[in-house]
């Protein structure tokens, strides 16, 4: 009796818990809705704002398939007609060629004054996009733009525009740019609930013609067990950025499962700190380093790197040595180093031990603890130092042997960007002691090489010199894994960067 | 009655004996564990439990079973020493308050106020910054606030009993405060402090296990039992042994340690 | 009592200034600077006059001292300053955040409370006895779960095998269940123990016996002497459970998609937020303060010994 009471009560408590709870939120999930054609999708970021120019957010509302920029990327990482029609550079001016038709969905058409409007809003409101509102923009005529990149050639400029950041919105017509941008995207934003869940409709007025799908939903999704979760009892269509651990679940069933899997930009690599590693011991590191087993380990997730960039791109063609543990222990050997008795390296009494600096995420820690047995197998010792914040730790300070990091190698179709971070003279990242003139001098000549044929070579040939002085070694590349139900496609699974999902022609 | 106290006896027998076989593993593993904990194999990713490895192998192919026993020292030890100290801190600090009141128990019972309000991650990650990663910083911020249960609990004892005829004639034969609290005091509130510690011992180390996921704990490779749980969390579908047995290990340990406490106050109560 | 109150209130006061300055001081001290997560928050590497120039616009070159004042001012004239993340005002983050873990903590604390009271007293009435032994096993194995362990499993079986609940249901009804377990099995298991034995306490007292022997009926015994005495120990582990579950349980939050203050301040923290991690310690200093001030003033009100 006293334990059927004690159910009962259990079971009012927790109605009422419920209803007190259930009038908050007309539940924004009914499981299935399968017969619909709305998209759903998990998003692992969500922002406060829709603000396109503002932080990522505009990452965000190009993933939405609420804004668009001037061009975009395609499956070779190559910036393409989007917006514009095109963009030709002759010496320090650009001339950009939008296309007809476009307008916002608010019916309202996208003119060069607009576009102007847009980028100056863009360098106000966007530190990393200060500089463009250094150059000279110019409307010419009702559909070309000239800008004039004053004394120095500015050879970017194209694949910056292709930047999500560079999204346009109506600025005359949107008053709430955090909540309601009106953009030209093919869809419109229907519900926002900031640093939550997204939904879109179709944009009825869209510039490119019949959209597919009639919305989307995309959950705010952090974790992977909940997506994994979602997936399997198909409250969610798709998403992206799969962990190895669902992937292995979803390799398992193909016929409910569609996998697209293309190396992404996302690099994990180490940096040897020269002014405490000799030449002989960086380069008996990285004969060591086997990333081929270590991209075994992460099942999936990353490709083995054989340059920065992906290897579908002109500017990763560098060579880089194959692992020779034996080579490895010969170099030592010349060096001086002798083994011990525990078969470790050691000179004038000094055991080889090194201090492998990581910090934990993206697979940083797996990669710490591989490494640490590789070179163990060949006589390197070394112990490791966890850091949660990198950048102003080891990165800082330069207190590492070997530091590992993980970034974006290539976040515009350009080579630059990563050689500016992490090879230039005085580079934020470039804190292990690498120095070159000659590189030094290649890199200002890319700075201002406006052929993209010339920009490879020259890249190519920079990243060659770092690799061969052993001053980095670059381990994996993030794959781009994207996992959808049959039948779903155009979620921007084959472009390796992170900031596409919806389109027109995406379908369910 | 004494067949009743014979009973309790055994109970108290058989908790310490589970609790000698938990700590006689941590202190042993290193001999007891059948593979290396740390040796990672690309062939053996994942594996099922076999007669070789017998809770099978993690993400790295490294022998759970291994890193199991071998984890069961790390996690004990630091768990032991963080309830120890803050234990010890917190029946000070909790008689002092008690047994004088006043501005002494104001200012105490205030500083434990504001241990307790201080979010553990702030403290996890400057001490981590400021004294470099490892278990250290993770102790610290937990021991920063989990003193303060030990003391309110202690506190709340020590007034319920120092108006009792004991204390008050102890106090009439001129003994100091200090000798009223040892003798007194401490003997009488040490029992369900103790338990409160006993049961505490699970929560650090939950604890331990949070902030190694985090990356604040354990540094990689060293094994520990949340760490082991987090890291193999994400497969938890496809290899649920590399989590299960770790989290069984816990479960097992909090729930025998908990027995002890249990025990012991029982059979303390029936004398 | 008002007395009593002043001096609280004064005593919180002080204690809001030391802590926000402990805060503010450990948050400058720990590696990391909220311009530069800011920047690379995608994973894009940032240039140092970038970084820089952001540095200057959210004033983060300015002496420390110079900050903190700053801030104090703000919060002087009711302004709790904007986040470092997003430039959005810290208030109405913060407020969003504890009204979310409020439901929650209240949701699992009913729940751990009507399991754990009935159960813990009748395991010690009932001493020793089949029931006894199950309750007792059970809050072992319910206290001695991570609840990340928990919830993951409860998500597993509840929402793929059995489909009772969709996984993707944050905001409605079913989606404070799974959270509100998850919280909920630990602390009734820890509940239990600590009712069962306070209660046997209680019962081994000499009064007890005294009343038994008058003839007064066990149940009455129970409810208006044992209960009544133990309620004291019982409303003090409660009330320092409310202010562990006001700070928000990161993990659970995170698993369940629940906007709480947990998740909000670890968010805040990975991105040097300081604001916002400062205005969540006042709110935690206040709530502990007053928590630990009713608990107190209950105790001597429920203890007829004190």
């Amino acid at each position: 009796m006293k334990k059927k009471l004690v159910v009962l009560f259990l079971a009012i408590c927790m109605t009422l818990s419920m209803a007190a709870c259930g009038s908050k939120d007309g539940g924004s999930a009914d499981g299935s809705g399968s017969g619909d054609n709305i998209l759903r999708t998990a998003a692992s970021f969500a922002y406060p704002s829709l603000d396109v120019h503002k932080e990522y957010y505009g990452w965000y509302t190009s993933i939405y398939g609420l804004s668009e920029a001037l061009f975009k990327f395609d499956e070779n990482a190559v910036a393409v007609d989007c917006l514009a029609e095109d963009a030709v550079a002759d010496g320090t001016t650009w001339t950009i060629t939008l296309k007809d038709g476009v307008c916002f969905s608010n019916g309202d058409p996208l003119t060069p004054d607009m576009v102007i409007k847009n980028i100056q809003r863009l360098a106000k409101v966007n530190e990393r996009f200060a500089y463009m509102g250094d150059f000279d923009w110019k409307a010419d005529g009702d559909n070309k733009i000239v800008v004039n990149t004053g004394k120095d050639v500015y050879p970017m400029l194209k694949n910056d525009l292709a930047s999500p950041e560079c999204g346009m919105i109506d600025l005359d017509a949107t008053t709430d740019f955090d909540k309601d941008p009106i953009c030209t995207g093919p869809f419109v934003i229907t519900e926002f609930n900031p640093e939550g869940d997204v939904t879109v409709a179709r944009n009825d007025k869209y510039w490119g013609g019949d959209v597919k799908l009639d919305g989307a939903v995309f959950y705010y999704m952090q974790e992977d067990d909940p997506k994994l979760m979602a997936m399997q009892s198909g409250e969610i269509d798709c998403y992206n950025s799969v962990s190895s651990g669902a992937l292995e679940v979803y390799e398992k069933d193909p016929d409910k499962y569609h996998v697209e899997s293309v190396a992404g930009t996302r690099l994990q690599y180490y940096i040897l700190n020269e002014n405490r590693l000799d030449d002989a011991v960086r380069e008996a590191i990285n004969l060591t380093v086997d990333k081929e087993a270590i991209a075994d380990y992460l099942k999936g997730t990353v490709s083995a790197a054989n340059s920065p960039y992906p290897d579908s791109t002109a500017y990763s063609k560098v060579s880089i040595p194959a692992v020779d543990t034996e080579k490895a222990k010969k170099l030592l050997e010349e060096d001086g180093y002798t083994l011990n008795s525990e078969g470790i390296y050691e000179k004038d009494g000094q055991p080889l031990k090194v201090n492998i600096a990581y910090y934990a995420a993206r697979s940083l820690d797996t990669l710490a603890v591989l490494m640490q047995e590789q070179l163990k197998a060949v006589g390197i010792d070394s112990y490791l130092t966890v850091e949660e914040d990198p950048d102003s730790t080891y990165i800082a300070t330069a207190d590492f042997d070997i530091a590992l990091y993980c970034m974006i190698s290539d976040k515009c179709g350009d080579p630059q960007y990563f050689i500016d971070s992490t090879l230039a003279d005085g580079a934020y990242y470039n804190v292990g002691g690498f120095e070159s003139a000659e590189c030094e001098e290649m890199i200002q000549q890319l700075r201002t090489e406006v052929d993209p044929d010339k920009r490879a070579d020259l890249a190519n040939k920079i990243i060659q010199i770092a690799i061969d002085d052993n001053a980095f070694g670059y381990v994996g590349l993030f794959n781009h894994t994207t996992v959808m139900k049959p039948g779903v496609s155009g979620f921007a699974e084959k472009i390796p960067f992170d900031f596409y999902g919806i389109d027109a022609n995406t379908v369910k | 009655m004494k067949k009743k106290k014979a009973k309790l006896r055994k109970r108290v027998i058989i908790a310490v004996v589970f609790a000698a076989i938990l700590v006689l593993i941590a202190t042993f593993s290193g001999v007891l564990a059948p593979n290396d904990p740390y040796a990672t194999n690309s062939e053996l990713i994942r594996q099922a439990p076999s007669a070789a490895y017998l809770f099978g192998t993690d993400n790295l192919g490294r022998c759970v079973f291994s890193r199991v026993l071998i984890g069961a020292r790390t996690t004990i030890a630091s768990t032991f020493f963080l309830v120890a100290v803050s234990f010890l801190i917190g029946i000070v600090v909790g008689m002092l308050c008690g047994f004088y009141g006043g501005i002494v128990d104001d200012i105490l019972m205030r500083i434990a106020d504001l241990m307790l309000a201080f979010p553990q991650m702030v403290v996890a990650i400057a001490v981590a910054g400021i004294l470099g990663g490892g278990l250290g910083g993770a102790m610290i911020a937990l021991g920063i606030t989990m003193w303060t249960s030990f003391a309110r609990l202690a506190r709340s004892h020590t007034l319920s009993i120092k108006n009792e005829p004991y204390i008050t004639a102890a106090r009439l034969q001129g003994k100091s405060g200090l000798q009223i609290m040892m003798t007194h005091i401490m003997p009488n509130i040490l029992e369900p402090v103790l338990i409160n510690a006993l049961t505490q011992i699970g929560t650090t180390m939950i604890g331990i296990s949070g902030l190694s996921f985090l990356g604040l704990g354990v540094v990689a490779p060293q094994a520990e039992w949340g760490s082991m749980i987090s890291e193999a969390r994400a497969y938890i579908q496809i290899a649920p042994w590399a989590v299960l047995f770790p989290a069984a290990a816990t479960v097992i340990t909090i729930v025998v340690f908990n027995y002890l406490g249990d025990a012991v106050m029982e059979y303390r109560n029936a004398e | 009592m008002k007395k009593q109150i002043a001096k609280r209130i004064a005593e919180l006061i002080v204690i809001l200034i030391v802590l926000s300055f402990l805060t503010f001081l450990l948050m400058y001290l720990a590696p990391g600077d909220p311009a530069e997560k800011r920047l690379s928050s995608q994973g894009v590497a940032v240039t140092k006059e970038v970084l820089q120039a952001e540095q200057e616009r959210m004033g983060l070159l300015r002496p420390f001292m110079v900050r903190y004042g700053e801030w104090f001012g703000g919060i002087l004239h009711g302004d709790w300053g904007v986040s470092f993340k997003d430039d959005m005002p810290v208030a109405p983050k913060l407020a969003a955040g504890l009204k979310n873990t409020t439901i929650l903590a209240l949701a699992s604390l009913i729940i751990s409370l009507i399991v754990s009271v009935p159960l813990g007293i009748a395991s010690a009435v009932k001493k020793n006895s089949i029931l006894d032994h199950i309750v007792r096993l059970l809050s072992f194995i319910g206290n001695a779960l991570p609840n990340f362990l928990i919830s993951v499993l409860l998500m597993y079986f509840l929402c793929i095998q059995l489909n009772l609940f969709p996984v993707v249901a944050s905001g409605s009804v079913q989606g404070l269940c799974l959270p509100a377990l998850s919280l909920a099995i630990p602390m009734a298991g820890r509940f239990t123990r600590q009712i069962r034995t306070e209660t046997m306490e209680q019962l081994e007292q000499e009064y007890v016996t005294g009343l038994r022997t008058r003839g007064v009926r066990e149940k009455d015994i129970l409810i208006h002497n044992v209960f009544h005495n133990a309620s004291g120990h019982i409303f003090t582990i409660v009330a320092l459970q409310i202010g562990t579950l006001m700070g928000g349980s990161v993990v659970i939050e995170t698993i369940f998609r629940w906007p709480g203050i947990g998740k909000l301040v670890m968010d805040s923290i990975n991105a040097r937020d300081y604001p916002t991690i400062m205005g969540f310690v006042l709110i935690m200093g206040t709530i502990y303060v007053v928590i630990n001030f009713i608990s107190d003033v209950l105790y001597h009100v429920l203890d007829p010994r004190v």
